[in-house]
């Protein structure tokens, strides 16, 4: 069998003493789009983090590529990794052009390659280069900043890409749209990719898996098909609070 | 007034530079003191309370009594002049220190959190995020210190170093509201023009809210 791109072995994340998540057994395969589901303060974002070491687990390890996340150099780990936030962390200062090349110009790529890789990775995510190159962040909507902060994740060619709720601050068309594109977006690329949500309907139509946490503890992994025919008491609070229907199966 | 400041235009312009070289060199001192400090309290918090309490305690003392107090230090005591940028530097200290922390710390955190995930360095982060994006609110204690320090470098001339505060305490001496006037209007508007120019370049640095 294939190694996992990401593993998390027993890992036990504390703060101030307490257990915010753990332990915790997880794979995730190489390509595949593994959905963190939960409520508020279940552990997911704190699982992500310690993916890209911007939190640090207390137990166990967590692998990355076959290699545990400690002995990778933080600095090489983050920009190996793409990472996107609700929030987008668009540089203000920036124009789209430099944000979307940030990652790039990290990794020492060279100008000549950089301007083609920032058109690329626009188009890949439906903006028209020449329109919104130069624009600034506050010149976007709230769509197209999410847009543009997954050209940015992904203008590095990471092999992984974290995405802590990107969809979350986007109003329900929106972020339809974005979920579709970003369907699409990991058809053409296959990105192993870890994305975190408490969103059902989300979950569902993107995840390849879903893993869902309660209270800092891993309840199960389900594909698809097991969420919705399971007959485990949470899943099925899941599936009633949810109660729509998957029109992207 | 006007045959005044035509008699003294020599000595109005020697004395307005004597101030601005006084405040600017001051202010030199205060900034290269003073931003290092904040970044540092951005990354020893503990650091804070002493660091801005005892910038705080130096405000409190009254200018004069402050270059009174320098006036046995050795070397600085040995001309008024250094006794004058060194007390001036000091008070210029807290409303650059205090900005430069509250500036850093202010940096939006989702911006903060996304620049780590993505492999910046402790140094980058500095320079091309907490830096630039904080730039407007140091330049806002900047622009506070310069002009209290423009006031204040007047009353420098009572222990000789010079500067517009001449023609005010000469003024004083000789009950003369032309001599006040020669050296409290180019200090107003010195003052002022620190403050539009400064507060100019503050908004213009200010970074776009996204």
């Amino acid at each position: 069998m294939d190694e996992p791109a990401i593993a998390f072995r027993r890992v036990t994340y504390r703060a101030q003493g307490r257990v915010l998540l753990g332990p915790l057994d997880l794979e995730v395969r190489g390509g595949e789009t593994l959905v963190l589901l939960g409520r508020s303060g279940s552990g997911k974002t704190t699982a992500l983090k310690l993916i890209n070491r911007l939190l640090e687990e207390s137990e166990g390890t967590v692998l990355v590529e076959g290699r545990p996340t400690r002995e990778w150099d933080a600095i090489t780990l983050r920009r190996h990794i793409g990472y996107v936030i609700q929030e987008t962390g668009l540089f203000p200062h920036y124009t789209v052009e430099k944000n979307v090349a940030l990652v790039p110009r990290l990794l020492g790529r060279p100008d000549a390659e950089i301007q083609p890789r920032v058109d690329e990775m626009l188009r890949l995510v439906d903006l028209n280069p020449q329109e919104f190159r130069s624009r600034y962040p506050h010149q976007l909507s709230s769509g197209q900043r999410q847009r543009v902060g997954v050209a940015r994740a992904l203008a590095g060619n990471p092999d992984i890409l974290l995405m802590d709720e990107p969809f979350g601050a986007l109003d329900p068309l929106s972020r339809m749209e974005l979920q579709q594109e970003f369907l699409e977006i990991q058809k053409r690329v296959r990105k192993t990719t870890v994305l975190v949500t408490h969103d059902v309907g989300e979950a569902l139509l993107l995840a390849s898996r879903i893993a869902l946490l309660e209270g800092g503890r891993l309840l199960g992994v389900y594909s698809q098909t097991q969420f919705l025919e399971s007959s485990e008491a949470t899943v099925a609070a899941y599936r009633a609070a949810w109660g729509g229907n998957l029109q992207h199966p | 007034m006007l045959e005044f400041l035509r008699v003294h235009r020599l000595e109005i312009a020697t004395l307005t530079l004597e101030h601005l070289w006084l405040v600017a060199l001051s202010m030199a001192i205060a900034v290269i003191a003073g931003v290092p400090a904040g970044i540092l309290l951005t990354r020893k918090p503990r650091l804070r309370e002493p660091v801005i309490g005892g910038a705080n305690i130096i405000e409190t003392i009254p200018s004069l009594a402050l270059f009174g107090f320098l006036l046995p230090a050795p070397w600085l005591g040995a001309r008024a002049d250094r006794i004058a940028i060194t007390a001036l530097a000091l008070y210029a200290l807290l409303p650059i220190i205090r900005n430069t922390y509250v500036g850093i710390t202010g940096v939006d955190s989702g911006v903060r959190e996304a620049a780590r995930g993505m492999g910046l360095t402790g140094r980058q982060m500095l320079w091309q995020v907490e830096l630039p994006l904080s730039m407007s609110v140091i330049l806002a204690g900047i622009r506070t210190a310069t002009v209290w320090c423009i006031g204040i470098a007047t009353i420098a001339a009572a222990i000789g170093a010079g500067g517009l505060g001449e023609f005010i305490f000469r003024g004083l001496a000789m009950v003369n509201d032309s001599l006040i006037l020669a050296g409290a209007i180019p200090a107003a508007i010195l003052a002022l023009a620190a403050d539009l120019g400064l507060g100019y370049l503050e908004a213009r640095l200010r970074p776009p809210s996204a």
